[in-house]
Order: structure tokens, then sequence, then C-alpha cells
């Protein structure tokens, strides 16, 4: 139904005067007219939406995922440079938790060559400790944390060594000796290496010792060509410092009663009648001269004796043999491997290996293979297996694969080096270890006959490295 | 390899039972006459298999003296006062009521019986006893000597190429149980992506810490397991001091969580008691979850067992925040304790 009035008839809202706002604008400087409104909540910031289920999903550009990241909280001192490799590298001689071994002898001068001390465990003196604790004869995974104090057995091919050492004191023209010492892994090679230089120190002798070939070849140490050598020889001349330190430190007692006797041409001067330790210092000191200083050290060493000076043999040690048998990591200027051969320490170690630089003085070089983690050196086992023929009188020697690359050099370097294979304990070494064992509180059991079997079975035929694992390390 | 016998035979839950003697064999027993009376008689023996009296007698049956009964109330018809009652019989209790001499020969739980009714208890002592007595003599070893001492040479089966091991075999003498149980199930707890060569290898370094790290010092807030060997003793057993840091530190119970059942949505704790190698278990999961959150030192394969052997010293020392994490959940069972028959039928 229509309204009863007229709608255009109703009054309307009178149409807005004309306003003064226009004369007010211009009278009023724009400072005074600051607005002021009651309305505070428009001009505020929109408050954000929580996102629910109506809001739909969020748009795009924005951040709907906040995950924070869970901050790593770091409480201490974090460790100094080399702090850690130190820890894993130490070496510890003693536990003080274990019993004192009653009754056992310690290795002297009078009997290194006793048979009576086969297949007991023979403590090393003190002072030689210190000294092979300085041409690191002690390895980390060896197990001499676990007892009072360092000791070793004394095996047969120990006391061949011993033997080796009167006949070369003994001899009339002084003798070297070289041998190589292989064996399985864990059968005792490293340790044999050790009892060598024990029986060197207690004796008198100089011990050189290069603890791990493997520090030679891999490329971790500097390396620089030799000049005048045809073909190129390198010299690693911070591992010669090194090395000339630890020959110092640990045969003070020995080199500080031998003095310089021969003139020697040395890019530093020194004094004429300088004791031998001081001038094996001064080459550690600084890698620069370290190689020349080597050198004439060695000349020293190997100068014949006279009334007056007494020069006492040496014993030249080096671990992992197959290290250095192939090509190195490092290269050449013309970007092709350098032989190991070819490095100036390693080469001084073949010489005297091969018998190419003779002993005057007498001497044993010893070299033990390393098995774990071994490089192939198939021309190696391939000297090796041939000296054994060689010296058992074998018809047919070994003869190279015809149809495989064979190193010639290393061929040379073993022709005539005979081998010293290490094989396992027999039973009654295994049962003296193992009495040393229980005797130290390291082994909780009774050792009887059974016994010993059991571990000699199960350390792969008397291994010495695995009849410590299972009987004292307690690795199953 | 750990020794075989493990000398912490405190934590374990095994009755004790006298073993026969070692080295006879079984089937000799069988072969053996029994003796005709057996000096032991077991709780759940027959009645048939009692000891028979030579002339029928028991210990009292001789009729020499009446009844202190009887006695009394002769003595009180001659005296002319009035006895006790012959038709009803007389409680001990009256009897001995006057008698002090009497009462002192009585037996201690009716002694304890007759205190109880007249003179109010104190309070936290109980009446009874709650200490169980080991009836050692019980059971007895001389059927077993009577045989060693017959003399007779035992001699083994024909056709044996070796002679007979020593029975009962020892328990370890199985090749699946070869190895020390606690050492065996610590290896399985620490091998990760199923490396048990790894673990075993993290084992060894855990043992031999615990060998050359010097002897632990023992604190009295947090005392071991009760017959726990000195601490100087325990660097030569590692496997000895390994069992007894992660048995000291092992809960006695978890608590479950029973959603719903305590009504609103909250769930009823209920504790729950374990078993010995579910205690270890979680004593050890407690004791890895310490050490990884440790910071390692060295560099190199040997660092978690460093950190689990650091922890596990510890424990023994009383530092570790495992011994909070036990004390957490012993308190939580405590106060959830009116919870256990929960949903038990009755």
């Amino acid at each position: 139904m229509p309204p009863s009035t007229c709608l255009r008839c109703l009054p309307i809202r009178p149409a807005p005067s004309p306003r003064p706002v226009l004369l007010c604008h211009i009278a009023l400087p724009p400072a005074q007219t600051a607005a002021f409104s009651t309305t505070t909540n428009l001009s505020a910031a929109v408050a954000k939406k929580r996102p629910n289920s109506h809001t739909g999903p969020p748009k795009r550009g924005v951040k709907a995922l906040n995950i924070k990241k869970t901050q790593r909280i770091k409480s201490g001192r974090p460790p100094a440079p080399g702090e850690r490799k130190a820890l894993r590298k130490r070496i510890v001689l003693s536990n003080t938790n274990a019993l004192e071994v009653q009754g056992m002898p310690d290795l002297s001068d009078k009997n290194i060559t006793d048979a009576s001390l086969v297949c007991r465990v023979v403590g090393i003196p003190g002072l030689v400790v210190d000294s092979l604790r300085a041409v690191e004869a002690f390895k980390p995974t060896q197990g001499w944390g676990l007892f009072r104090r360092p000791a070793a057995l004394v095996r047969k091919e120990t006391l061949q060594l011993g033997r080796y050492i009167q006949e070369v004191e003994t001899a009339e023209g002084k003798k070297t000796i070289r041998r190589v010492v292989v064996g399985e892994r864990g059968s005792g090679k490293s340790t044999l290496l050790l009892q060598a230089m024990t029986m060197a120190f207690v004796k008198g002798w100089v011990v050189v010792n290069i603890p791990d070939a493997k520090d030679l070849t891999i490329g971790h140490t500097e390396y620089g060509p030799l000049f005048n050598t045809n073909p190129t020889q390198y010299v690693q001349k911070t591992y010669t410092a090194n090395l000339l330190s630890q020959i110092s430190k640990a045969n003070k007692a020995v080199l500080s009663k031998l003095q310089l006797s021969q003139q020697h041409d040395l890019p530093i001067p020194i004094q004429s009648n300088i004791s031998l330790d001081r001038l094996a210092d001064l080459g550690a000191r600084d890698p620069d001269v370290a190689y020349p200083i080597f050198q004439a050290l060695w000349a020293e060493l190997t100068a014949p004796s006279t009334k007056g000076a007494v020069r006492p043999p040496i014993l030249f040690t080096l671990d992992g043999i197959n290290q250095i048998m192939r090509y190195s990591a490092y290269l050449s200027s013309d970007v092709k491997p350098i032989h190991a051969h070819d490095l100036a320490l390693v080469r001084h170690f073949i010489n005297a290996l091969s018998g190419a630089q003779a002993l005057p003085n007498g001497g044993i070089v010893l070299a033990a293979t390393c098995e774990s983690g071994k490089p192939p050196s198939p021309t190696l086992e391939l000297a090796v297996a041939q000296s054994e023929a060689r010296v058992a009188g074998a018809e047919e020697v070994p003869q190279p694969h015809p149809y495989k690359a064979m190193d010639q050099r290393v061929l040379d370097s073993m022709r005539d080096v005979e081998v010293l294979r290490l094989k396992g304990l027999d039973k009654d070494e295994a049962r003296g270890i193992m009495e040393y064992y229980a005797a130290s509180g390291m082994l909780r059991e009774r050792v009887d006959e059974g016994l010993v079997a059991e571990k000699w079975t199960l350390a792969g035929g008397g291994v010495v490295g695995e009849l410590e694992r299972e009987s004292v390390r307690m690795r199953i | 390899m750990p020794p075989r016998l493990n000398l912490l035979l405190t934590p374990r839950v095994i009755a004790y039972r006298s073993k026969p003697a070692v080295g006879v064999w079984r089937a000799q027993h069988a072969s053996k006459p029994q003796p005709t009376i057996c000096a032991v008689r077991g709780f759940a023996d027959k009645s048939t298999d009692l000891p028979v009296s030579e002339d029928d007698k028991g210990p009292n049956t001789d009729p020499g003296a009446p009844h202190v009964s009887e006695e009394a109330a002769a003595m009180a018809k001659v005296t002319g006062g009035s006895g006790p009652d012959l038709e009803q019989g007389t409680p001990v209790q009256e009897v001995v009521k006057d008698d002090k001499e009497a009462f002192d020969k009585l037996p201690q739980v009716m002694k304890d019986s007759i205190r109880a009714k007249t003179a109010n208890p104190k309070p936290q002592t109980r009446p009874y006893s709650t200490s169980a007595i080991r009836r050692a003599d019980l059971v007895s070893q001389e059927p077993a000597e009577s045989y060693l001492q017959e003399g007779t040479e035992v001699s083994p089966p024909p056709g044996l190429r070796f002679e007979l091991p020593d029975l009962p075999l020892p328990s370890t003498s199985n090749m699946e149980h070869r190895y020390d149980p606690v050492v065996a199930q610590v290896t399985n707890l620490l091998m990760r992506d199923g490396k048990l060569s790894v673990a075993q290898r993290n084992m060894a370094l855990i043992l031999q810490h615990l060998r050359t790290a010097s002897p632990p010092q023992v604190s009295p807030t947090r005392p071991l397991l009760p017959g726990a060997p000195p601490p100087s003793h325990l660097p030569l057993n590692p496997v000895l001091y390994l069992t007894l840091a992660i048995d000291s530190v092992a809960p006695l119970l978890r608590i479950r969580s029973q959603r719903g059942a305590a009504g609103g949505g909250v769930a009823l704790q209920i504790p729950v008691p374990l078993g010995l190698r579910q205690r270890r278990r979680q004593a050890m999961q407690w004791i890895l979850d310490a050490a990884s959150k440790k910071q390692s030192r060295g560099s190199g394969r040997g660092g978690f067992a460093q950190k689990v052997a650091e922890e596990l010293v510890s424990v023994v020392e009383g530092r570790s925040g495992v011994w909070d994490r036990r004390g957490a959940v012993h308190k939580l069972g405590v106060s959830a304790r009116a919870n256990l028959n929960f949903g038990r039928k009755r």
C-alpha cells in the first residue's frame, strides 16, 4: 500500500550554508591547525587478525611457519688447536691401578743373550724408557697403559736379536746385520723393534729411529729439491730437524762424549770440537740447515774409530717399510709422482738397508712392515718371498709376474736383505705373557693349561696382539 | 673376555638353594638306595612320611603329672577356694597371669600377644617381626655327603673321550650366554645402526677407562648398593665396577600413565615394578643420555666411550644427575602408590 503522503512532499534536510572556513584558513597560521581528534582508535594500527579456519591460507610471501632453531649452548673453554689430537696420540706408560709384578727382571747389558729369560716378561729400565719415548718407539695403539711399568715378553726372536747385537760387537771386521721383520697384523713387529732399541740403548749404541715411514711419504710434511743431484732428490727439512732433535734427546749420554773429528762444509759456522749432541741440537733448531747437519752427523758417526775417538755401533730402524717401497704422494716440478727412494731421508735408509752405504763401526739396520692400512706394494712382497726362498735354499726362487710391472728399484734394494718372519707365540710363550697379565691383575682368571690353550687358539695360533686383545682388553 | 664369575650377587633376586656337591654324576644318584629315614622333612611332605616313635609314645604321653588345670582344681579343693572350671579348659593366659616364672618360659609369640593386649603398643613399632629367617638347617647336605663318604669311585660311563664336566654347568657355558649378562646387555644398548662390532669396541674402551682411571671417591650422600666392595678394589674388576654403577642407580619402578582413568581427561599415574633387566636398561639409558650431552674433549673414535666411562665414574662418585632422575621416579611412585590396585580384579 502506498503511503498516504507523497514522499516528495516531505520536508528535506536544508542544504548546508556556505561555511566561513576558508576565511579561517587564511587568517590562522598552519601550525595551529593541528587536528584535535577523539578518534584515536581509527588512527591506531589495525590489530592483526589471528589466523583461524575462516581466514584461509596465508598470503604469498607471508611466513606462516615459525620454527626457532635450537641454539647449541657452548659451555666451557673450547679445545685449543692441536689439543684434541694430542689427547688422541698421548702415550701412557703406566697404570697405577695395576699390580706391581714381583720378581720381574730388568733388561740389562748382561742378560740380553740369556736364554733362560725366554718365555718371561722383562722390564725396560727407566732411563731407557725416556730414550725410547724420545725416539717414539712406543705407539699409542699398544697396551703399555694397562700395566704398572713398561715390560715386554722375551720371545725366541728377541733372543735372536740379542745374539745379533753380541755378534756385531764381537766380530773382527765390524759387521753390519740387515733384516726386514715381517709378520701378520698384531704379531709383534713394532714391539720387536722396540726391544732391539732397548738392547741397543743398554749397550750404549747410537739409535736412529724413523717411527713411521708413512709420515715421510704421504705428503704431510714439506719438501724441496736438493741441488746438484741426478736424479733429483728431495729433502724434507722440517722432518729432518725433528729427527735430529729425537736423535739428540735419545742418545744424549753417548753423543755428548763424542766430538767432531772431520771438516764439514756447513752453512753455519760451528765450533771445531763441538760435541755431537750439540751439533744435532743446532740442526734441530733450524730446519734450513737440518739436512746438511744430519749428513755431517752421519759422517761423524760412521767415521772409522781411532784410539782417541771410538765410535759406537749404530742401530738404524724404520717402521712401516711398505710405505717407502712405492711411489710417494709428492709430485715433482713436472707433475710426475716422486718415487719414495728419491726422498733424501728414505734413500739414506735404503742405502743402509741394502748395504750400499756401509756402517764401518758395525751396526744393525732393521725395518718392519706395517700391516694396518697398508698400501699395495707387490714388489716388496715378491722381494720378501725371494729372500725367504734364498735363505731356505729352495730350488726355485719366486719370479716376477711376467705381465705385471715390477719396481726394479725395490727389487735392487732388497737383493741381499734377509727376512725375519714373526709367527704366533708358542704355548709356553703365551703362558708366560698370560701369567704376567694375571700377576698384574689385568686377567682375572686362573692361568692353567686349558685357559692358555683356549686363548692361544682364539688368538689365531698365538698372535700376540690378538692374545692381548681378548685376554686383557676384554674385546669380545 | 669378561670373567665368568660375577661377584656382585647382591642385586640379583635369586632364591638361595644349596647345590648338590660337585662332581657327582646324577645317574649314579638314581641307582643309589635312598636313605630309609629322611633326616629332613620339607613343608610339603605328606604326613605319612612322618617319623614313627619306637614305643608309640610322644613326648607328653606319659600319664605322670596331671594337667595344670586339674592340679589347680585339686589345690583349690584342698584350700577351699574355687578352682578353674575343668569342663571348659583354661586359657594359657589365665594360667600364667599370676605366675611370673611360667610367663617367662612362654614362647615369644605368646608373650608378645599378651603384652600387646595389656600394654598400649608403642607407635612406630610392630608387635611382630618382619624379617624372614632363612632356615638353613632345614636344607641338609647329608645325603650328598653320605654318597661321597661311601668311598666308591665315581667312574664315568664308558665310551667317553673326555672326562665328564662338572655339574651343574656354569651359566656361561651356553654359547648364547657366554659373556657377562651386564656387559652383553650394555653392549647392545650402546649399539647404533646395528653396528655390534663398534659397540663392542666402545665397551672394551669403557672397561679400559674404568680400569686405568683412579679409584672413585664414593660420596656418603649417594650410597651404593649394600655389600659393595671398597672403591680401591673396583678398578681391577671393571665389570664389577660397571655393574655396581648401573645397579646402584637402577630405578625400582616406572610410572605408567593410564589415560582417562583419573577422570576429567587426566592420566592416572600407576607405579609398575620393573624386572632386573628392565631396571638395568633404564639406568643405562639415563647414563647414555647424560653422556651424550657431555662435550667431547679428544678427537677420534673413542670419544663417546670416554664420555660414557666418565659418566659411570661420576655415578659411582655420586656426582651424576642420574641419581636425581631416579629419585624423581621413586618420589612419583610413592605419591602414586594409592593407584597400585587400579584395574586389578578382586
